[in-house]
């Protein structure tokens, strides 16, 4: 019995059901990014016009997944470089605990303990905005879109070692950022 | 005596490398214990947080996009109009063109009316002028 190997080609041929199945994650880590909305809407289709246009260069080296995040991480960058004022006025305005209210998934939790998490989810938003470029990219990656360090060095196009010690940057600067709020 | 995790150890544990080592001193001392566990909580909460408003951007996005779908007629209105003002100025400079063209051919019409009533008798009958004496003329 032959088992069908699905070829990096196939994989494409139904395109519509790449952006179904991969667009919220795109636009997910578009919106961590760039913490706006409408640039993510607007990276994330032209993500997946790019993916589409070079639909016929993907070679399944790595899996769709990484290839689309490769293209979201190159187009993000680039908006940040283009944009640099605006970005950073906008990380300046990272949310305060109010603010991410409402994005903290509901559980029976107490009021006080409800109240410590938003402080520590502000401050961790905090902390990703005041990151540099890389690290904070390395920093979503891992722990919104749950890659792995091969995963993310392949996104990134950083080696391994590198994706090792700008987590480890950004992770320090996290916990510097919740010892503040101790 | 053990030494507690070091910021980079801790910083490694919550990456996921995680040394036979580290693992001990994290199952064994409770302030290391606590100090990983606040860490990832805080990340595990960040992650929620983001997938949570990303899922409720998504939406939101979509009515950004509506909302300007509904705007397009106005939008058209405001683009004809525009068209319609930008025009004027060409369509009185063709109208003034018209009426000079107009003046100029009706100066010509004039001059040639002008002409025809001086003349003492009608172009056919000017060369019988030649034969009739000067002073009835």
């Amino acid at each position: 019995m032959t088992t069908a190997v699905e070829t990096p080609g196939a994989q494409m041929e139904d395109f519509d059901e790449v952006v179904r199945l991969y667009r919220p994650r795109i636009f997910r880590f578009a919106l961590a990014s760039t913490y706006d909305r409408d640039a993510a809407e607007t990276l994330t289709q032209d993500c997946f016009l790019k993916a589409y246009r070079n639909r016929d260069r993907f070679r399944g080296e790595s899996s769709l997944q990484t290839w689309l995040l490769q293209i979201a991480v190159n187009l993000v960058r680039d908006w940040a470089r283009n944009r640099r004022l605006q970005f950073w006025r906008r990380l300046l305005a990272a949310p305060e605990p109010d603010a991410v209210r409402e994005w903290i998934p509901d559980h029976d939790l107490s009021p006080e303990v409800k109240a410590m998490v938003r402080e520590q989810v502000a401050a961790v938003w905090r902390a990703a905005g005041s990151l540099p470029e890389r690290q904070r990219t390395v920093f979503l990656l891992r722990f919104v879109e749950d890659l792995d360090l091969l995963e993310i060095a392949a996104a990134t196009g950083l080696t391994e070692g590198t994706v090792k010690s700008h987590l480890s940057r950004a992770l320090q600067a996290v916990r510097v950022r919740l010892g503040r709020i101790k | 005596m053990r030494q507690h995790l070091s910021r980079r150890q801790i910083s490694a544990w919550v990456a996921g490398e995680r040394a036979p080592e580290d693992e001990r001193n994290v199952a064994e001392c409770p302030e290391c214990r606590a100090e990983v566990a606040g860490l990832e909580n805080a990340v595990l909460w960040f992650r929620g947080s983001v997938r949570a408003w990303s899922e409720a951007s998504v939406p939101a996005a979509n009515r950004s996009r509506e909302s300007l779908r509904r705007w397009r007629p106005q939008w058209a209105l405001i683009a004809a109009t525009l068209a319609i003002l930008a025009g004027v100025p060409i369509y009185r400079n063709v109208e003034r063109q018209r009426e000079a063209e107009q003046a100029r051919a009706d100066a010509l019409l004039w001059k040639q009316v002008d002409a025809g009533l001086s003349r003492p008798v009608p172009a056919p009958m000017e060369p019988l002028l030649s034969l009739v004496p000067g002073e009835i003329r």
